[in-house]
């Protein structure tokens, strides 16, 4: 049911409880009796303070990567981004997508948002993997900032040529095996 | 400080953006608003779910052992071992980048270190389950991990044949 340009599609699954919610609660909840039985209570005080306050820290980040998403499908006209990154983009989509997510800086908070505004916009399942996958694989943010200062240099490049074709072959692979499905 | 810099950025490009579709499109804004608002409901609880969940997880993981794990030698083997906790190690990427790091500096062959970063790259369950799950929703979180699955060990082996 691909949505119209007035009316983009939305951009996440809509109900509020589900399985995915349920698990992260059970695996909190879990870790959580794991550190008090094992770390003693002031480490579970203290871990639950700590990602608490991280999370509230985060709040401002992710409301405003929402509301870019959310707008994007109506900035950037449908027949656009379709013919850019579209289920009929071929290759050269998948390598915009893969370039795409590997220049955008930022973290998750930033790049998921995007992906989603783009799929809601018009680019297909295997252009949102090649984003997602380009981001995760070779994101000049972290590497340059990240693995440079930690890891050999030689070492650095070689990963990185190494996964340069995967989020295009990845991408090639979720459009032959899932077809050209709008996400 | 990150934090704070990405924060202004972001929300200087939603500012601009939504002022620029309230001057061109002004009927859509509220529409814009509405959307917006019922992703954040989505997002939050499972925002704090998944960094309090992960952060647990964090504490109890024996990260100290890990460079024991990938010894020279350990072959095909180590490339498995070595994508498996790729994927398990928690934080940010300082973590997995100082952990492989260590790791080389213990002595452990590349071909596990190339498997490491890039299943902690490809999988992070960490920030899968903090923020791919409730950005991306499900199917799409599955169908990534599905199709990415052979990535960090073919990346290892690649190196094992040199």
């Amino acid at each position: 049911m691909p949505p119209s340009n007035e009316n983009p599609g939305s951009s996440t699954p809509r109900k509020l409880v589900d399985g995915s919610l349920i698990f992260l609660i059970a695996l909190g909840v879990a870790g959580g009796i794991g550190v008090w039985v094992l770390r003693g209570p002031d480490r579970f005080l203290e871990i639950l303070s700590h990602e608490l306050f991280f999370s509230a820290v985060l709040l401002p980040k992710i409301l405003a990567g929402v509301l870019i998403a959310s707008a994007l499908p109506f900035m950037i006209s449908r027949e656009r981004i379709t013919a850019a990154v579209g289920p009929d983009s071929g290759v050269r989509g998948l390598v915009i997508a893969t370039l795409a997510g590997a220049i955008i800086p930022g973290g998750p908070s930033v790049t998921y948002p995007l992906a989603v505004g783009l799929m809601a916009a018009g680019a297909d399942l295997g252009a949102g993997m090649a984003i997602v996958s380009g981001w995760v694989l070779l994101g000049l943010n972290r590497t340059l900032i990240w693995e440079f200062s930690f890891l050999p240099g030689d070492f650095v490049v070689l990963r990185w040529l190494i996964s340069l074709p995967v989020p295009i072959l990845l991408g090639l692979a979720v459009r032959r095996i899932w077809g050209k499905m709008p996400p | 400080m990150n934090i704070l810099i990405g924060t202004v950025l972001l929300g200087l490009g939603a500012v601009w953006m939504l002022r620029r579709l309230s001057r061109t499109r002004p009927g859509v804004v509220p529409d814009v608003i509405a959307r917006a608002r019922q992703t954040t409901i989505f997002m939050i609880p499972r925002i704090f779910a998944g960094l309090i969940g992960a952060g647990f997880m964090a504490e109890l993981l024996p990260v100290d052992q890990v460079e024991r794990i990938f010894g020279e030698g350990s072959g095909v083997w180590g490339v498995m071992l070595a994508t498996l906790f790729g994927t398990l190690t928690p934080g940010g990427p300082f973590v997995a980048f100082a952990i492989g790091a260590s790791a080389l500096k213990a002595g452990a062959a590349l071909a596990p270190l190339m498997a490491y970063i890039t299943a902690w790259c490809v999988f992070n369950l960490n920030r899968t389950l903090a923020y791919e799950l409730a950005f991306m929703g499900r199917r799409f979180t599955m169908i990534r991990h599905i199709i990415s699955l052979p990535v960090p060990f073919l990346t290892g082996v690649l190196l094992l044949a040199f």
